[in-house]
C-alpha cells in the first residue's frame, strides 16, 4: 500500500464507524416513529399521533407559532400526542387529508368541501365566530380610476381592468369573488388580457395592487383589516372599493374514523377543546388572538351548501 | 471554409430573441413594483438570523438535500438497469433479438416526458403525503433520462474489444461487462454528477409545491413578503449548491471524466478511449466513494423517515364524477398549445443566446465576469415559479413573464456549462488572436466560442426540450399555457381534464424531443 492508499483506507474506516451508529440507532424521539411517515393502515391504534395541518393563508412564522400552540393545547386536553404538519399547497392539503395523512385540518370553505366530498364521512368540526359570515374585499389602485361603490352592479367597472385573484383554490380570494363577479355580469374574459391573474397569496395581492401591477384585486377581509391595522398598507396607493355579502368560510375538518381510533366520543371532545377556548387562560388567549377570533363555535357541513353550489357552478368542484 | 468563419456568430444568433422582448417589455412593465424588488434585493444583505428562522431553514435544507440525494441514487440504479435493458447492443449479444430494446426504449419515453412535479402530485394522490413521494418523483423521470443516456452511449461505443472477447468464447454477459463497462463508466459518472446537481434543483422545486423541504419555506416567505427570512433560506441553499457543484467538478477533474458538453455519441468514442486507463487508476477511489455513499444514503433515508413500504400501500382514489369529455374538448387547445410553445421557444432562445453574449460583454473586466457568475448561480438556485412570482412585482402576468422566469433559471444552468467548457477549450487560439492584436471580445468569440459553437447549440436544443417540460411549473403566474390550465385542473381535482392535458403535454414533449434530437444530430455532424 502506498501512503495515499493507507490514508484513504483509514479515512474510510473512520467515516464508516462514525456513520453506522447514526444510521442504525433508533431515533431518540419516541413519537417521531409513528408520525406522518407511516401510512394510516400500518399504525397501531393506541397512542397514535394526531396530525393537524393547515392551508397556508398566513405567513410561515405565524403559522408555525400558531399551530405549535394548538398542538400543545390539544395534546394536553385530549391526552394524545399531537403534531403540526405544514403543507404549502391547497391541493396537497386536500390530498393529504383524503389519504389519511392529516387527521384534522384548518380548511377554507372550498377546500373543506373538496375534502369531505373526497373523504365521505368527514365533517366540519368548529370555526371562528367570524367564519359564519365571512367577507371578501375588492381593492383597487386609485390610479386605475376605480372608485368605491355600494351596489354589486358596480363590479361592471372592472371590465377591461387588470384584475387578480389570490390563490386558485382560495374561497375568499377566488371562489366567492368569482361568483359575485359572474352575478354582476362580469366574465373572466372581460378583464384586460382576457384572463385574471393569480397572485398566489393575500399579502402578495395587496402588494401587487398597491404597486400597480394590477388595477384591482380581491382579498380576504380579515387579512385586509389586519394589514391596515399593522400599517402595512399604503392607503394612497390601494383602497377598498366593495365588500361582498357574507358567506361561510374557514373551518376545522376532521376525519370520520377518529372515534374508532381514539375511543368513543373523541370527536366531540375535540370539538369541545376548540369551543371551550377561553381568553382567561394565557395560552388559549394567545391561540384565539393568533387566529383572530373571539371564540370558536360548532360548525356543520350544511353551512357550506352555498359554497358547494358555487364551486360546482364555476368548475372548482366536479 | 466560408461556413466555418460564420460559425462563432451562430452562438449569438438565439440572442436575437432579445429584440422582440425589448419591444414587448415596455408594454408589460409598470413602475409600481420596483420598490418591492428593491426591498427584496436589499434584504439579501440582511438575512434574518433569528434562531427560529435559521433553524427551520436549516431543517428544510436538510430535507431538500436528503430528498435530492436519495432520488438521485435511486435514479442512477434505475437508469443503469433500464439503460442496459433498452440497449440494442445488449439484446443483440444476449438474445439476438432487437425489438425488446426498441420497445423498452419507447416505453421509457413516457416517464421521461412528464415533469417531476407532475409525478410528485400524481404519487401524492396514490400514496399520500410521504417523504418517499418526493424521492420517487425525482427518481422516475431522472431514471428514464439516465437510461436513455446509458443506452445511447452503449450503442455508440466501439465494439471491437467486445467482438474479440466473444470470438474468444466468453459468455455474453461477462463479455459485455468486461468490454463495455470501463469505457462506459466515465460517461456515466460525469452524467451522474450532473444529475445530482439537477436533483438538488428539482427537490427545491418540489418543496415549492408542498412536497416538503426548503422550497416550502421559500414560497411561503416570498408570498408573505418576508424578504429577510427568504434570504436566510436562499443563502443556505446557495452555499449547498455551490459546494455540491464544486465537489462534482473536483471529482470530475480528479477522475478525468469528460466534461458535460461533449456528451454526445460522436464525442464518446474519443473521450471514452482516452479516459479508460485513467479510470483504472481511480478505480479504488471510486469503490471507496461508493462504499461511503451507501451508509450515507441509509442514514439519510432513516432520518427523513423515508419508508419504501409506504409506497406499496395505495390509498383509495376519491369518488370520481363521470368524465365530461365534452368540456375537455371545449378547452381552447390551440391557444394553450400555442402559448406553451411560444413560451418555450422564447425562454430557450433567451437562455441559449444571452449566456455567450454576457460573457463577451464583460470579457474586458474580470469583476464583471464574477458578477455574471454570481447572477447565474442565483438563477440556477431559484426555482422558476419563485422567479416568476418575483417578476410579477414589475411585469404583468402572461407568456412573456413565464418565459423570462424560465429563461433566467436556464441561463444559470447553460451559462455555467458554457463557462466550464470554454475554460478547457481554445485557449491557445485565443492567445494567438490576442497577441495578433485582436480585441479581447473578438479573441474570445473567435478563439474559444468558435470551437464550442456546435456542441453548445446542440446542448441548447436539448435544453429547449427540458424547458418545454418545465413550462408547467410557471403556470403559477397565469402564463395561460398548458401549465396554468394543468394547475387549475389539479386544484379542481378534474381528473378527466388533467389526463387530457398530461397526454397533450407528453405528446408535445416527445415531439419536441424528436425535433431537438434531429437538430442536435445535424449540428454535431456538420
Amino acid at each position: 500500500m502506498t501512503t495515499r492508499e493507507r490514508w484513504a483506507v483509514a479515512l474510510a474506516g473512520l467515516l464508516l464507524i462514525g456513520l453506522l451508529p447514526t444510521a442504525c440507532s433508533p431515533r431518540t424521539d419516541g413519537n417521531a416513529g409513528a408520525d406522518g411517515a407511516t401510512s394510516e393502515a400500518a399504525r397501531p391504534n393506541e397512542k397514535r399521533v394526531l396530525r393537524i395541518g393547515a392551508i397556508p393563508d398566513q405567513n410561515p412564522e405565524k403559522l408555525n407559532r400558531l399551530y405549535g400552540l394548538v398542538a400543545d393545547e390539544l395534546s394536553e386536553q385530549l391526552e394524545v400526542p399531537v403534531r403540526f404538519v405544514p403543507v404549502t399547497d391547497y391541493t396537497a392539503a386536500v390530498s393529504a387529508f383524503r389519504t389519511g395523512d392529516l387527521d384534522l385540518v384548518w380548511f377554507g370553505g372550498l377546500t373543506g368541501v373538496q375534502a369531505w366530498l373526497q373523504k365521505p364521512g368527514a365533517r366540519a368540526l368548529a370555526q371562528r365566530d367570524i367564519d359564519r359570515s365571512f367577507h371578501s374585499v375588492f381593492i383597487a389602485n386609485p390610479r386605475s380610476g376605480l372608485t368605491p361603490f355600494e351596489d354589486q352592479s358596480g363590479l361592471q367597472q372592472l371590465k377591461g381592468k387588470r384584475f387578480t385573484f389570490g390563490s386558485e383554490s382560495s374561497t375568499s380570494g377566488r371562489l366567492m369573488p368569482q361568483y359575485y363577479l359572474t352575478q354582476a355580469g362580469v366574465a373572466l374574459s372581460d378583464f384586460a388580457g382576457g384572463n385574471p391573474g393569480f397572485s398566489g397569496s393575500h399579502d402578495a395581492l395587496i402588494a401587487l395592487v398597491q404597486s400597480g401591477t394590477y388595477d384591482a384585486g380581491v382579498v380576504n377581509e380579515e387579512v385586509w383589516l389586519s394589514r391596515l391595522r399593522e400599517g402595512k398598507v399604503d392607503t394612497d396607493q390601494v383602497v377598498a372599493i366593495w365588500r361582498t355579502p357574507g358567506y361561510a368560510n374557514y373551518t376545522w375538518v376532521v376525519q370520520p374514523n377518529l372515534d374508532e381510533e381514539y375511543g368513543r366520543g373523541f370527536s366531540e371532545r375535540l370539538e369541545r377543546a376548540f369551543t371551550s377556548l377561553s381568553p382567561d387562560n394565557p395560552r388559549q388567549a394567545q391561540i384565539l388572538e393568533l387566529f383572530g377570533a373571539e371564540t370558536f363555535v360548532p360548525a356543520s357541513n350544511e353551512q357550506y351548501e352555498a359554497i358547494e353550489a358555487v364551486g360546482r357552478q364555476i368548475g372548482k368542484i366536479r | 471554409m466560408s461556413a466555418r468563419v460564420g460559425t462563432p456568430l451562430w452562438v449569438l444568433l438565439p440572442a436575437l430573441a432579445l429584440v422582440p422582448l425589448a419591444l414587448l417589455l415596455p408594454g408589460l412593465s409598470h413602475g409600481g413594483g420596483w420598490s418591492l424588488v428593491g426591498r427584496f434585493a436589499l434584504a439579501a444583505l440582511r438575512p434574518s438570523l433569528d434562531p427560529l428562522v435559521l433553524g427551520s431553514a436549516l431543517r428544510g435544507l436538510g430535507v431538500t438535500v436528503g430528498m435530492a440525494l436519495l432520488g438521485w441514487a435511486l435514479s442512477l440504479v434505475l437508469g443503469l438497469v433500464l439503460g442496459a435493458l433498452s440497449s440494442r447492443l445488449v439484446w443483440r449479444q444476449c438474445s439476438g433479438r432487437l425489438w425488446p430494446a426498441e420497445l423498452i426504449r419507447r416505453l421509457l419515453a413516457l416517464p421521461r416526458s412528464i415533469h417531476e412535479l407532475l409525478w410528485g402530485l400524481i404519487l401524492l394522490q396514490l400514496v399520500g403525503l410521504q417523504p418517499a413521494v418526493a424521492v420517487l418523483a425525482i427518481a422516475i423521470p431522472f431514471g428514464a433520462l439516465v437510461a436513455r443516456v446509458v443506452s445511447d452511449q452503449l450503442d455508440a461505443l466501439p465494439t471491437s474489444s467486445l467482438a474479440a472477447l466473444r470470438t474468444g468464447g466468453v459468455a455474453a454477459p461477462a463479455a459485455l461487462l468486461t468490454a463495455m463497462g470501463p469505457p462506459l463508466l466515465p460517461q456515466v459518472l460525469s452524467y451522474g454528477g450532473y444529475r445530482l446537481e439537477c436533483a438538488l434543483r428539482s427537490a427545491t422545486l418540489l418543496g415549492v409545491f408542498g412536497l416538503g423541504g426548503l422550497g416550502t419555506e421559500l414560497r411561503l416567505t416570498l408570498q408573505s413578503l418576508l424578504f429577510s427570512e427568504l434570504w436566510t433560506g436562499l443563502w443556505l441553499l446557495l452555499a449547498a449548491m455551490l459546494l455540491l457543484e464544486r465537489l462534482v467538478g473536483w471529482l470530475r477533474l480528479r477522475w478525468t471524466m469528460p466534461p458535460r458538453l461533449s456528451l454526445s455519441p460522436q464525442a464518446t468514442e474519443a473521450s471514452g478511449r482516452d479516459t479508460a486507463s485513467a479510470v483504472g487508476r481511480s478505480g479504488r477511489e471510486l469503490l471507496l466513494g461508493a462504499a461511503l455513499l451507501l451508509p450515507v444514503l441509509v442514514a439519510v433515508a432513516w432520518s427523513l423517515e423515508v419508508d419504501p413500504r409506504s409506497l406499496l400501500r395505495w390509498q383509495p382514489l376519491p369518488p370520481l364524477p363521470p368524465a365530461d369529455w365534452g368540456a375537455v374538448a371545449a378547452l381552447p387547445w390551440p391557444t394553450l398549445v400555442g402559448n406553451t410553445l411560444s413560451l418555450t421557444l422564447l425562454a430557450a432562445a433567451l437562455a441559449v443566446g444571452v449566456a455567450p453574449l454576457l460573457l463577451l460583454l464583460v470579457r474586458p473586466w474580470p469583476l464583471g465576469r464574477a458578477a455574471v457568475q454570481g447572477l447565474w448561480a442565483l438563477g440556477r438556485l431559484w426555482p422558476p415559479p419563485l422567479i416568476a412570482l418575483l417578476l410579477l412585482f414589475v411585469l404583468h402576468p402572461g407568456v412573456v413573464t413565464g418565459a423570462l422566469a424560465l429563461a433566467l433559471h436556464n441561463l444559470g444552468v447553460l451559462g455555467r456549462l458554457l463557462l466550464e467548457s470554454a475554460e478547457h477549450r481554445g485557449e491557445t487560439t485565443e492567445q494567438a488572436l490576442l497577441s495578433a492584436g485582436s480585441g479581447p471580445r473578438l479573441a474570445l468569440l473567435y478563439g474559444r466560442f468558435s470551437a464550442l459553437a456546435r456542441p453548445y447549440l446542440a446542448y441548447g436544443a436539448y435544453r429547449a426540450d427540458v424547458i418545454l417540460r418545465e413550462s408547467v411549473v410557471v403556470g403559477l403566474v397565469g402564463a395561460t399555457g398548458l401549465g396554468s390550465q394543468l394547475l387549475e385542473a389539479l386544484s379542481s381535482f378534474a381528473v378527466d381534464e388533467l389526463a387530457a392535458l398530461m397526454l397533450v403535454y407528453a405528446a408535445l414533449t416527445l415531439l419536441g424531443e424528436d425535433l431537438s434530437d434531429r437538430l442536435r444530430r445535424r449540428l454535431l455532424a456538420g
